[in-house]
C-alpha cells in the first residue's frame, strides 16, 4: 500500500468531500494561497477557488461564528484553527452556540462543522502554541472530538467527521504532519466510536489518544523484550468514546495505564481510567495510572519541555510497576 | 407619520401583528408573576414598531437571529402563540419541546434561527447565515437583532469587518432602548453607534424605531438592496423597553424615571400612533381596531390555557437532541 | 381612546408576584392602597420585601382595589392570590381562593395561621423539636411558640399574633414545609382546640419549574452484597487488588490466611496460587471440616472413550480430546458448565454449553467449577485425597477399563447430585455414543 504524510491524508479528505458535496467550503486564517502555516491544505484553493477556500481576517470568534450560522441554514464549513490554543478565543461560539443549537431547539436546527486545529507540544513553541485542549472541549455536550494517530486514522476521521450532523472538534498533532502512514487509495471511512486495537497484549492495557498511541507501542516493545505482553487501544475518539472495547481490554488484562498529551489533572486520562475504576472495578489488579501531560504552562527551554510529555520509557517504567504488583501511590 | 404606500392589508397585518406582540407580552408577564411560569424573561413591550416594520419587510426564506429579548421578533417573523406559550412553560409542544425556553425560541419554519442569551451571541451566526446565501447563490437576507448593549461586544466588529468585505446580505438592526440592563446607554457607549459601521464603510441610518412605517419603509429599501448584492447594512432603530431589563426589575428608579417611562408611553406609543393613522386614513373603524383586539386577547387567553394544561416533555426527552443524528 | 392597556385576564386577582428566579415567598411591608381605592394600571398597589430587595409591586390592571386577604407583615408563597382588582367598590364577587388551601383547612378553627417559616435559603423544611406553650394558652406575638430544626440550626419560633392557641398542626418530629401552616392563634379562647400532627410525611406542592424525573437512575439497582468474609480480614485491612478480591470470594478463599502466613503484602493475582495452598492444607472454615467430604468411586468394564475421540477428529475435526472430556463430564451435570481438565500439573478450562453440542465446546480464562483430573497415564490405581475446593473427578485405568472416583464436598454437590453425576459420567466414558442421542 502507498505511504502518504498526515498532511496528505487531511488534505485528500477534504478535497474528496469537497468534490463529492458542494455545500463543504472551508474558512481559516491563510487557508487559501498560504494553505496554513503547515502547508495542509496547499493546492485546495486552485482546485475549488476563493469562494470554498476563505481567507479570513484574524478574527477567530467572528469566523467561528459565522461558521456556525452558515452551518445552521445549510451548509458545511470546515473551519481552521491555526493553532488549538485559540480556542480560549472562540469558546462562546464552539460552546455556548455550536454545541447547544440542536438540543436547545428541540431537534430542531442542526450544526453540521467541523473545527479542525491541533495539539501537541515539543516544536519548542512554548505556552501558546503547544497546548493539547481535546479534554476541554469533550466536556461539553453536543460536541465530538476526534483525535487521529495517524494519517489512515487523519483521513478516515475526517470525512467521517465532514458527513457528521454535529460540530466535530478534530485536533491533529502538529508534530505529525509529516509522519507518513499506509493510507488506501480506495475511498473509506472510519466510523466514530469505535477504538483500534493496535497491538493484542494479555498483560497490561496501553491506552493512547493521537501521538500517544506511537509512545504506548514503543513501550509495547520494550516490554515485550521483558516478557510482559501489552495491548495498546487506540480510541480514535474520545466523544464519542468505545468504552465497551477499554472495558473488554482491561477485563482480559486486569491492568491500564491511559495515556494523552492533555494535562493530566481534570483531563482525558481521567475520565477514561475513572469510567474504567467504575466499569471494571473487580477485573483490575492494580490502580489505572494517568499519564498526561504535567501540570504546568508548556515552557520554551527544549530542557524543560521535553520533560512535560510523557514518554516511552516513562509508560515502559509505570507498566513493569503495575505487572510486578508494586504498592502504587502515584505515576 | 412616514409617507408611505397606502395598502389596506399590508397596514392592517402590521398593526395585528404589533398588537399580537403586546397581548403575548402581557400574558407573558401575567404567568410570569404570578409564579406560573418558570425561569427569567424580557419584555418586548414598547419596541413592537422595530420586529414588525422589519420582518414585515422579509420572506420565510429569510433569516432573522434574535436576542434574549426576543419574543417581539418571534411573533413577528411568523411564530403561533400556542407553540411560543407552551415552550415559556416548557411544555413537550414548545417550539422547541420545552427545553429553549423564553430566551431561547427558535422556529425555523419562519426563518427564525433562534433567541440567544449571550448578548451579542448570534452576531457571528447571522453573518454566517449570510454568508451561506452569498455561496449557495441564494437571494435570502439575513437580519441581526441586537440591542444597544450588544455593541460593546467585539464580536460585532469582527463580523462587520467581514460582512463588508465579502459583501454580504445581512442587515444589522441594533434596537437602541436607551438602556443597557440596567445603565443607560450614553454611560457605556462613547461616541455614536452608527459611526461604528460607517468605520466599515457600512451604509448606516438612524431611524424612529416608534414609527412602524418608516422602519417598513427603509427595511424594504435595504431588503432590496440586500437582495442584489448591496449590502451590508446596519440600522439604529430608537426605542423604548416599557419594562425593566427582565420580569422582576420594577423598582428602577435609580436608573430611570417614571416621568420618562410616561413619556413614552403616553407620546410615542407605536401601537396608539398607528392606530391613530389607520382611523386617520380611514384604512380602519374604531369598532374594527377593537374588534381586531378582542379577537388576539382571545386567542391569547386560549392559547395561554392550552399551555397551563399542555404535558411535560416526557423524562426520557431528557437526553434525546444531544447529538443529531 | 385605543386600548391598549390590559389584554387577557378579566376580573383581576392581585398575586404576591415572583420577582427573581427561584423566589418561593415575599413579605407584604405595606399595602398603598386601601381596600376600595380606586387604582390605576401602573400605580404602586403594595411594597414587597423579597430576599434581595424591597419593591413597590404595580397593579397590573384598573379598577376597585377588594378582597384583600393578606395583610402587612405576612410572609405569602409566590402565586398566591392576596387581593382582586375589581370592575366596582363593592366585595360582591365570590373571595378568590387561596391557591394554596387544603380541604383540611376548612374543618380548622378561625384564626391566624401560623406557618414553618422559611429561615434559611434553599431551606425546604424545618423539623418541629416541640411546642413551647400549650394547647388553648394564651400568647403574644414575641412569645416564642415552638422551636425549629433546619439542617443549620435549633430556632425558638414568636408565635407573631396575639390571641390563643386554637389549633396545633404539628407534632413533635414532624417535618414541616415552609409556608405550610403549624398553628392557628384565635382572637378568642376555644373550648375545643384542635391538635394534629402532619398527615403524611409532606412533600412540598409541585411547581411548574419542578424538574421532571431523571430519564434513568444513574445508579443501578444494587446488587446483594457478595460474601464477606474475603473482603474484611480478621485484623486490619489487607492490601489487595480489586480483582483478587474477587478471585477470593467467588472460590470461598480467606486472604487472611497469606496474612497468617506471612505473606507480604500487596496481593495481586499473581499470590492466588500461594493462597490456594494454603488453603488446600487448611481449609477455610467453611469447607467445613465437621462436614465429611465425600468420595464415590464407579467403574467401567470398557473404555468407550478413546475409540470415540478417535472418530470424532476423523469424521468431524473435533481434534482436542480434552475438550471431549470436559463435554462428556460437563453435560453429566445436565447444565451449561466449566470443566478444567488437569494432566501432568497443567489445566486447561472449558466452556460447556447446556446443549450437547460438542462442537460448541469453548476453552475459557473462567475458573472452572469442575476438575476433572486424568490419571489414565499413571500407575496409581486408586485415589483419596480428600475435598478440595471445587469438586473433582479422577479418572484412573483399571484394566481394560476404567475407574472414577468423584470428591467433594456436600456443600458442592448434595450427595443426590454428586451420585447422579458420577453415574452420568461413568455411563458417558462407557458409551460416548449416548451422550450424542
Amino acid at each position: 500500500m502507498r505511504e502518504i504524510t498526515l498532511s496528505q491524508a487531511v488534505n485528500e479528505a477534504i478535497a474528496e468531500e469537497m468534490r463529492r458535496d458542494p455545500s463543504v467550503f472551508l474558512m481559516g486564517e491563510d487557508v487559501a494561497e498560504a494553505g496554513t502555516p503547515f502547508k495542509v491544505l496547499s493546492g485546495l484553493v486552485e482546485e475549488f477557488g476563493t469562494d470554498r477556500v476563505i481567507d479570513t481576517p484574524i478574527s477567530e470568534p467572528g469566523f467561528m461564528g459565522m461558521a456556525v450560522g452558515a452551518a445552521m441554514t445549510g451548509a458545511r464549513p470546515i473551519v481552521d484553527l491555526m493553532f488549538g490554543d485559540f480556542i480560549f478565543l472562540i469558546m462562546d461560539q464552539l460552546c455556548n452556540q455550536a454545541a447547544k443549537t440542536h438540543y436547545m431547539s428541540g431537534g430542531k436546527l442542526t450544526v453540521p462543522l467541523v473545527l479542525r486545529t491541533n495539539m501537541g507540544a515539543t516544536r519548542r513553541s512554548a505556552a501558546q502554541h503547544s497546548q493539547s485542549l481535546q479534554a476541554l472541549v469533550a466536556h461539553i455536550p453536543g460536541l465530538k472530538v476526534a483525535m487521529p494517530s495517524s494519517a489512515y486514522e487523519a483521513k478516515g476521521l475526517m470525512k467521517t467527521a465532514i458527513r457528521d450532523n454535529n460540530p466535530v472538534v478534530i485536533f491533529e498533532d502538529k508534530l505529525m504532519y509529516q509522519d507518513k502512514a499506509p493510507v488506501p487509495e480506495e475511498e473509506y471511512l472510519i466510523p466514530f466510536g469505535v477504538a483500534n486495537v493496535k497491538r493484542e497484549g494479555r498483560d497490561i492495557t496501553l491506552i493512547g489518544t493521537s501521538s500517544m498511541v506511537q509512545v504506548a507501542e514503543k513501550a509495547a516493545e520494550i516490554l515485550a523484550a521483558e516478557g510482559i505482553s501489552a495491548e495498546v487501544i487506540d480510541p480514535r475518539t474520545i466523544v464519542p468514546l468505545d468504552e465497551k472495547t477499554l472495558i473488554e481490554s482491561v477485563k482480559k488484562t486486569s491492568r491500564a495505564i491511559v495515556i494523552d498529551e492533555g494535562h493530566q489533572s481534570y483531563g482525558v486520562t481521567a475520565e477514561i481510567a475513572s469510567r474504567l475504576n467504575e466499569k471494571a472495578f473487580y477485573h483490575l489488579d492494580a490502580p489505572v495510572l494517568r499519564m498526561g501531560a504535567m501540570d504546568v504552562p508548556v515552557p520554551f527551554s527544549p530542557a524543560l519541555e521535553d520533560l512535560t510529555v510523557p514518554t516511552p520509557e516513562q509508560v515502559a517504567a509505570n507498566a513493569r510497576r503495575l505487572v510486578a504488583g508494586e504498592l502504587i501511590h502515584a505515576a | 407619520m412616514a409617507k408611505a404606500k397606502s395598502n389596506t392589508e399590508d397596514y392592517l397585518r402590521m398593526y395585528t401583528q404589533m398588537v399580537r406582540i403586546r397581548t403575548f407580552e402581557d400574558n407573558a408577564n401575567q404567568l410570569y408573576l404570578s409564579a406560573r411560569m418558570p425561569g427569567l424573561t424580557h419584555m418586548y413591550s414598547g419596541e413592537e414598531a422595530v420586529a414588525v416594520g422589519i420582518c414585515e419587510a422579509l420572506t420565510d426564506d429569510d433569516r432573522i437571529t434574535s436576542t434574549h429579548r426576543g419574543h417581539g421578533h418571534c411573533v413577528a417573523k411568523g411564530a403561533e402563540f400556542k407553540a411560543m406559550f407552551c415552550e415559556l412553560l416548557g411544555k413537550a409542544e414548545g417550539y422547541c419541546r420545552g427545553k429553549g425556553g423564553s430566551m431561547h425560541i427558535a422556529d425555523q419554519s419562519h426563518g427564525n434561527l433562534g433567541a440567544n442569551a449571550i448578548v451579542g451571541g448570534s452576531m457571528g451566526i447571522a453573518t454566517g447565515s449570510a454568508l451561506r446565501a452569498k455561496l449557495q447563490g441564494s437571494d435570502d437576507v439575513t437580519v441581526c437583532f441586537f440591542g444597544d448593549g450588544a455593541t460593546a461586544q467585539g464580536l460585532l466588529y469582527e463580523v462587520m469587518n467581514m460582512a463588508a468585505l465579502w459583501k454580504l446580505p445581512v442587515i444589522y438592526a441594533c434596537e437602541n432602548n436607551g438602556y443597557s440592563e440596567y445603565t443607560k446607554t450614553e454611560e457605556i457607549a462613547a461616541g455614536s453607534i452608527t459611526a461604528r459601521a460607517e468605520a466599515f464603510g457600512i451604509e448606516a441610518h438612524q431611524v424612529d424605531g416608534q414609527d412602524v412605517l418608516e422602519v417598513n419603509d427603509l427595511a424594504r429599501k435595504l431588503v432590496a438592496r440586500a437582495r442584489k448584492g448591496e449590502g451590508p447594512f446596519f440600522i439604529e432603530l430608537m426605542t423604548y423597553r416599557y419594562h425593566g431589563h427582565h420580569v422582576g426589575d420594577i423598582n428602577r428608579e435609580y436608573y430611570r424615571s417614571k416621568a420618562e417611562e410616561k413619556e413614552w408611553k403616553d407620546n410615542r406609543d407605536p401601537i396608539i400612533r398607528f392606530r391613530a393613522h389607520l382611523v386617520r386614513e380611514g384604512i380602519a373603524t374604531e369598532a374594527d381596531l377593537d374588534a381586531l383586539n378582542a379577537e388576539i386577547e382571545k386567542d391569547a387567553a386560549e392559547a395561554v390555557a392550552y399551555a397551563l394544561d399542555a404535558a411535560y416533555p416526557d423524562a426520557a426527552e431528557v437526553n434525546q437532541h444531544v447529538y443529531a443524528a | 381612546m385605543p386600548r391598549n392597556e390590559t389584554y387577557g385576564f378579566g376580573p383581576h386577582d392581585v398575586t404576591m408576584p415572583q420577582l427573581g428566579m427561584a423566589q418561593d415567598a415575599g413579605k407584604i411591608v405595606s399595602w398603598l392602597k386601601a381596600p376600595g381605592d380606586k387604582v390605576a394600571k401602573g400605580d404602586a398597589l403594595f411594597e414587597v420585601e423579597t430576599d434581595k430587595a424591597t419593591m413597590e409591586v404595580e397593579a397590573q390592571a384598573s379598577g376597585y382595589l377588594t378582597h384583600v386577604t393578606a395583610a402587612a407583615g405576612e410572609d405569602v408563597p409566590v402565586g398566591q392570590v392576596i387581593a382582586r382588582i375589581s370592575a366596582t367598590a363593592e366585595e360582591d364577587a365570590p373571595v378568590p381562593a387561596p391557591i394554596q388551601k387544603s380541604d383540611a383547612d376548612s374543618a380548622l378553627p378561625e384564626g391566624k395561621q401560623i406557618t414553618m417559616p422559611q429561615l434559611g435559603m434553599a431551606q425546604d423544611s424545618g423539623v418541629l423539636v416541640g411546642w413551647l406553650v400549650e394547647l388553648g394558652a394564651q400568647v403574644g406575638p414575641d412569645d416564642p411558640l415552638f422551636e425549629v430544626e433546619t439542617d443549620k440550626a435549633t430556632m425558638e419560633v414568636p408565635a407573631g399574633a396575639s390571641g390563643w392557641v386554637a389549633a396545633t398542626l404539628a407534632q413533635a418530629g414532624d417535618e414541616v414545609p415552609v409556608g405550610q401552616a403549624v398553628a392557628v392563634i384565635s382572637a378568642s379562647k376555644l373550648d375545643a382546640p384542635v391538635a394534629r400532627g402532619v398527615a403524611a410525611k409532606a412533600v412540598p406542592a409541585p411547581k411548574p419549574d419542578q424538574k421532571p424525573e431523571a430519564a434513568k437512575s444513574p445508579q443501578p439497582t444494587p446488587k446483594p452484597a457478595p460474601a464477606r468474609d474475603a473482603m474484611a480480614s480478621s485484623g486490619g485491612r489487607i492490601l489487595a487488588s480489586p480483582k483478587l478480591r474477587r478471585i477470593a470470594v467467588e472460590k470461598g478463599l480467606d486472604l487472611a490466611q497469606l496474612v497468617q502466613a506471612g505473606h507480604p503484602q500487596p496481593y495481586h493475582m499473581r499470590d492466588l496460587a500461594v493462597l490456594e495452598t494454603l488453603a488446600a492444607k487448611a481449609p477455610a472454615p467453611h469447607t467445613s471440616a465437621a462436614a465429611p467430604a465425600l468420595r464415590l468411586e464407579a467403574a467401567c468394564p470398557k473404555d468407550g472413550f478413546a475409540p470415540f475421540a478417535l472418530w470424532a477428529a476423523e469424521t468431524h475435526g473435533l481434534r482436542d480430546a480434552d475438550a471431549l472430556l470436559a463435554g462428556l463430564a460437563g453435560a453429566s451435570l445436565g447444565r451449561a458448565a466449566t470443566v478444567a481438565v488437569a494432566r501432568f500439573g497443567a489445566d486447561r478450562t472449558y466452556h460447556v454449553p447446556a446443549t450437547r453440542r460438542l462442537s460448541a465446546i469453548t476453552t475459557t480464562d473462567d475458573t472452572a467449577e469442575l476438575v476433572l483430573r486424568d490419571l489414565r497415564m499413571s500407575a496409581l490405581s486408586g485415589i483419596a485425597m480428600g475435598a478440595e475446593d471445587r469438586p473433582v473427578l479422577t479418572l484412573l485405568a483399571r484394566g481394560e477399563g476404567l475407574a472414577l472416583v468423584l470428591e467433594c464436598t456436600p456443600a458442592q454437590l448434595a450427595p443426590d447430585q454428586a451420585i447422579a453425576l458420577l453415574s452420568e459420567f461413568a455411563g458417558r466414558m462407557h458409551d460416548p455414543l449416548r451422550h450424542l442421542l
